[in-house]
């Protein structure tokens, strides 16, 4: 080991040398007079207290500045390295820290290089996807609207059908790429969330719009009850996304002349969102599975084999990361205590029971969230 | 009036074509362009009245074949480029902000009748 001039030993060294001084000179040079004594006593007494004073603080100041260096070292900058030439306690505990932050360094060095290899895979597996998957879809798609609108010449309405099929499982492709994707941003931390003034109950119709055709088709008796609300901090892309999803599974599986209902409130510091319906709702023993990836309810896909179960996954995914709440109650207390609902000749197991979608997000708005990729499954 | 003229810089032959047949039906003139190096050649030589830019191409990018264009001080600083591609992550299409991108499409979600419109509309 080698020499430590440690704190103690130089206060000592300090003490001893005073009273050396003392005592020798109380022998030999002041043995006449008690009271020169007593004031080289009450002297060296002041000079030996100083002296040792300013060594402690010194030590403290320097104990001190190691510790805020070694507060930077555990906030995350393992690269740091402490500086020091003296030989005490403290460049000793300098150098078994460097030793230390060297071992650690490269035992996180490795873990991180495999997370970010990992992360990068992922991200690469993005934009290949896009990238290679969408061109030959975007080929079919346009070489099919093509022949669907003879451009290349005429075709017989039952080519046109069946072309039509071509084109209709296309976009169900496109539409599985785009969940896809967006999942895989998701999953990967890398969306992002820009809030701005946005009015909700806008957004809101907007996603209704989109599925309006499917719901005058089926005739569903579409209840809106909107508060009124001043323009919010939001995600206006996300928050369309998030009442599109819901709405279109409330439509999709809602029998025909059923009811689909939609209530945005304010309550207390949240923006209240409740989307019904009385449609086939969860059944049980799977709702504990309802907002994982892939989920589909047996019942659900019985009504409609079409769906990528990826929709309530990013639903949750946005609504949780920008701040909000989500849950649901299948069946559908809302829709079976409705009024003029009368389906009693249905046996009580048989009948549809419907499904309530619940969600809060803070009325001050979503929570800002930096990333590098946008969620586009729905434009 | 003389024809409009669009320049398609794309580098899947396929897609050229059927962009190259509705934009013919629509009265276009048309340019090709199968990667981003030819494709600012031609634009500078050309001036076209609207640029169709891919993004991953060989040779050039269309962002780096956008941002030539932009430095043509007279013609490429006003004519209006249109991104037509798969790749939309936000720092590209924040990117080709930078250059007044008039349109960002994603193939996937366009119908070719509808992207003429919208060409048309820029006219």
């Amino acid at each position: 080991m080698k020499t430590v001039y440690k704190l103690s030993d130089r206060i000592l060294i300090i003490i001893v040398g005073f009273a050396t001084i003392f005592v020798l000179s109380s022998i030999f040079v002041l043995r006449d007079s008690i009271i020169s004594v007593l004031i080289l006593g009450a002297i060296l007494y002041i000079l030996s207290f100083f002296a040792s004073y300013f060594i402690s603080r010194n030590f403290s100041k320097r104990i001190m500045a190691l510790t805020f260096k070694v507060q930077e070292m555990a906030a995350g900058n393992l690269s740091m390295r402490l500086k020091h030439n003296s030989k005490d306690e403290i460049g000793y505990l300098s150098n078994s820290i460097n030793e230390l932050m060297g071992r650690l360094q490269t035992g996180v060095a490795q873990d991180v290089s495999k997370h970010r290899q990992l992360n990068k895979a992922k991200t690469d597996f993005v934009a290949i996807a896009s990238h290679q998957l969408r061109t030959p879809l975007s080929i079919i798609k346009w070489y099919v609207d093509y022949l669907i609108c003879e451009d290349a010449g005429e075709i017989n309405p039952e080519q046109k059908k069946y072309l039509k099929e071509v084109y209709r499982s296309n976009e169900r492709l496109i539409e599985l790429v785009n969940a896809l994707l967006d999942v895989s941003r998701i999953d990967v931390g890398t969306f992002s969330i820009d809030p701005e003034s946005t009015d909700i109950i806008e957004r809101a119709e907007a996603a209704i719009k989109v599925l309006s055709r499917e719901i005058e088709n089926k005739k569903i008796n579409l209840i809106k009850k909107y508060d009124k609300f001043p323009l919010l901090n939001l995600d206006p892309r996300l928050t369309k996304m998030v009442f599109q999803n819901i709405l279109s599974n409330a439509v999709k599986y809602t029998p025909e002349a059923g009811i689909v209902k939609i209530v945005i409130k304010k309550i207390e510091r949240d923006i209240f969102i409740k989307i019904s319906d009385s449609g086939c709702g969860i059944p049980r023993e799977e709702q504990p599975k309802m907002f994982s990836k892939m989920f589909r309810g047996l019942n659900a896909k019985k009504i409609e084999s079409i769906g990528t179960g990826l929709g309530l996954y990013i639903v949750k995914a946005i609504v949780e990361k920008s701040g909000g709440k989500i849950w649901f109650h299948s069946p559908s207390l809302e829709l079976l205590l409705a009024p003029g609902k009368n389906d009693s000749d249905i046996p009580l197991d048989k009948r549809n029971q419907g499904t309530t979608i619940n969600i809060t997000i803070p009325l001050k708005g979503m929570k800002r969230r930096a990333g590098t990729k946008k969620l586009t499954s729905i434009s | 009036m003389s024809k409009p003229k669009i320049l398609i810089v794309e580098d899947e032959l396929s897609l050229v074509e059927a962009l190259n047949r509705k934009f013919s039906q629509a009265g276009f003139e048309i340019l090709e362009a199968n990667d981003g190096e030819i494709g600012l050649k031609t634009a500078l030589k050309e001036k076209p009245d609207v640029v169709m830019l891919d993004i991953l191409m060989p040779k050039m990018d269309g962002i780096e074949a956008m941002k030539q264009i932009r430095q043509d001080k007279k013609w490429g600083k006003r004519v209006p480029i249109i991104m037509l591609t798969n790749v939309n992550d936000s720092t590209t299409v924040s990117e080709a902000a930078n250059y007044q991108v008039f349109d960002f499409l994603i193939k996937t979600d366009w119908r070719l009748d509808d992207i003429v419109d919208l060409v048309k509309s820029k006219l």
